[in-house]
């Protein structure tokens, strides 16, 4: 089952990245490294992965930060917590292409509600071109990305809180311990498992998502708004390269970060660990 | 631990999709695979599904039809290609990249001579690739100019323009009338760059060739460029980010909407807006800087795919498309121009197509006959709208299309 879904994919992908292929997808020889050459050549590459950085360093960031928040406070025994805790949900159930799509006509700079509201309050005096303006594409995709990862994060979160058992807030409470204290020395600790993995399969979602950035920035002409998802996918259809032996090598690159990021991230927590 | 491994591999997943993949039975006499783009959703699907009936009552040959949006049929067909599982029968809008690459029937092979030459002209040469047919004519359609005739009447204009000079105090006027509305909706965003681009160079004699020369950073076709960027950001008479700006969801959606004066549009919007019964508008030609108005003319295809025992099958199902009663029933119901002679006989009896049929004979296509097209297309979607952007630099833009044009003549 492993090798079917797993290994034969991935040694097509890799095989594809060594082959040329035509424009039309027919397959025209092997050429060893050199679409890996290629890659590394093109000159929209820094800014692709400058953009991949900045896209999963904040969105799993600040999901993260929210979702402690929101974990919290759906930790606490409050009237309608159910209602809430069902509401949550709601942005993870949808489709990401109809989430997208729906954050597209509320950015829209003639017809969104976005800028009607923030013009009608006073905050905006004149309305922004969030999706077209480059100053505003990659925040208003990044918005959008925390929006949907914000529902997985917190009830991963809110697993972890509920698994810390209560008595451990009784000794700290009768030892006299402010709240921010408890806090800091006994949830953060105790949640350290929930949160690795929160982190490290966010990091992964959010690395490889396509449909919030491909549908964003679908009227952008360029790659200056590109992830390097998005870009593998322009290489190998929408842009005048159109090479899949190409986008194959770019494919492989991606699997590799994933792999390493999450590597690297999972070996820095534990040696902090070891460490304290 | 391990469980987090898998997840990565997974993206491999997703893109071998499209890259590379096993390998399984190849269509074979009992079945033809059929491979179309779906124009709409109430149309497409139904007819082709009808045909197909229609077809494997007679024949007896099953139909494996697909209907695929536009979004994706590049990437569905390139995967079909790589996995070695064409179609038999594929509907696209080029088709010289698969004739180069020796995937196709030359038409003569798949078509009854009736059919063959019931073709008109200028389609039959758009889709002739060295000579040969190849990319056979499946449906027409021709740009038109569309103004808001309530906003024309508040502007105080009286006709549509017929020059560039009128085209921009006309669009001065629209915009000066205020409360949000726009003058003309310029769309360069990637969607379709290609066939606004197309419009207004032609319309300044430029062209993308000159004979067998790519002409794409010609003088003309700078100052044409220039002239578009100029109506961005020095009239300010368009929408906001025209380089950033789609068609269907952009510079269509906005003239719906009754917020523009002027658009390039085509049968298509022209049936939406009749359904929409919002909009007051006029059609007319392309205002023009020289000589007579040029209009662009879109052509699509059906081609058929080289399989060992296919060709009987395939060539019973292209004749029974283009029964006059089949072609003309399914291109009138999407709101396309015919492609045949007989199809232009019948449909010109529909008095809403006489604009777009009387533009039809004038209309130049754009080079599918030349398979570096289909890169210079994509490469014009991807960079024309940065040169209409503030500080955009047209000349620049220009020459590296047309760098990049020449450098794919030479090969891949």
């Amino acid at each position: 089952m492993i090798a079917a879904v797993i290994v034969v994919p991935a040694v097509q992908l890799a095989r594809a990245s060594l082959g040329q292929y035509s424009i039309t997808g027919l397959y025209q020889g092997a050429v060893g490294a050199r679409n890996y050459v290629r890659l590394v050549q093109q000159e929209a590459l820094p800014a692709v992965v400058a953009n991949t950085v900045v896209w999963v360093v904040t969105v799993v960031g600040v999901t993260l930060l929210l979702s402690l928040g929101l974990a919290q406070f759906l930790a606490k025994e409050f009237p309608g917590r159910a209602l809430v805790r069902w509401a949550l949900i709601v942005p993870w159930a949808a489709s990401l292409i109809m989430t997208s799509k729906l954050f597209v006509w509320i950015y829209d700079y003639y017809f969104g509600i976005l800028n009607h509201a923030l013009l009608s309050l006073g905050v905006l005096d004149r309305p922004v071109d969030w999706l077209g303006d480059d100053r505003t594409v990659m925040g208003a995709m990044i918005a959008v990305g925390v929006f949907v990862s914000l529902p997985f994060t917190t009830y991963v979160l809110l697993a972890g809180l509920q698994s810390i058992p209560a008595d451990v807030y009784e000794a700290a409470r009768v030892d006299g311990a402010s709240p921010w204290r408890v806090y800091r020395s006994v949830t953060v600790p105790l949640l350290r498992p929930a949160l690795l993995v929160a982190t490290a399969l966010n990091i992964i979602y959010v690395f490889n998502s396509f449909p919030i950035v491909w549908t964003l920035n679908d009227r952008n002409p360029g790659f200056g708004h590109d992830t390097m998802i998005t870009y593998m996918y322009k290489i190998a259809f929408k842009s005048a390269l159109r090479d899949v032996g190409l986008a194959a090598a770019l494919g492989v690159v991606n699997v590799l970060v994933t792999l390493a990021a999450v590597l690297v991230y999972l070996r820095a927590v534990r040696w902090r660990e070891q460490d304290a | 631990m391990r469980r987090l491994l898998e997840r990565p591999v997974l993206a491999a997943l997703v893109f071998a999709l499209f890259a590379a993949c096993g390998r399984g039975d190849s269509g074979g006499p009992a079945a033809i695979k059929v491979v179309i783009a779906e124009y709409s959703k109430d149309h497409t699907g139904p007819f082709w599904r009808g045909l197909a009936e229609q077809y494997t009552k007679q024949s007896k040959v099953k139909v494996d039809l697909q209907v695929v949006d536009w979004n994706s049929i590049d990437q569905q067909v390139s995967t079909m290609i790589q996995n070695n599982q064409p179609p038999d029968v594929l509907n696209l809008n080029s088709f010289s990249s698969y004739a180069k690459d020796g995937l196709l029937y030359a038409a003569d092979e798949v078509l009854s001579p009736k059919t063959r030459d019931d073709f008109l002209e200028a389609f039959a040469r758009g889709g002739t690739y060295r000579g040969t047919l190849y990319g056979v004519p499946i449906l027409s359609s021709a740009r038109a100019f569309f103004y808001n005739k309530a906003l024309f009447a508040r502007a105080g204009i009286e006709a549509p323009p017929k020059t560039w000079d009128e085209f921009v105090q006309d669009a001065r006027k629209l915009q000066a009338l205020g409360g949000g509305i726009i003058g003309y909706a310029l769309p360069l965003g990637p969607e379709e760059a290609q066939a606004e681009w197309s419009i207004w160079m032609w319309n300044n004699g430029g062209d993308w060739k000159s004979g067998e020369r790519w002409t794409i950073n010609s003088d003309r076709n700078v100052q044409t460029l220039t002239f578009l960027a100029d109506l961005a950001n020095r009239h300010r008479v368009t929408q906001v980010n025209p380089g950033k700006t789609n068609r269907t969801d952009g510079a269509f959606q906005l003239f719906k909407d009754g917020k523009v004066g002027m658009v390039m549009g085509f049968s298509p919007l022209a049936r939406q807006l009749d359904a929409e019964g919002k909009v007051q508008y006029g059609v007319a030609t392309m205002p023009t800087n020289v000589g007579a108005p040029v209009t662009l003319g879109v052509e699509d295809y059906l081609m058929a795919f080289k399989k060992k025992g296919n060709r009987e099958a395939v060539k019973g199902f292209l004749d029974l498309y283009y029964e006059p009663a089949n072609i003309t029933r399914w291109i009138a119901a999407e709101g396309f121009l015919p492609v045949t002679k007989s199809g232009l006989t019948q449909m010109s009896a529909d008095g809403k197509l006489k604009p777009y049929l009387d533009a039809l004979p004038n209309a130049k296509l754009v080079p599918t006959t030349d398979p570096a097209w289909d890169k210079v297309k994509l490469d014009v979607q991807q960079t024309l709208g940065l040169a209409v952007q503030p500080g955009g630099k047209p000349r620049e833009v220009l020459d590296r299309l047309q760098k990049n044009a020449t450098a794919a003549e030479g090969g891949r």
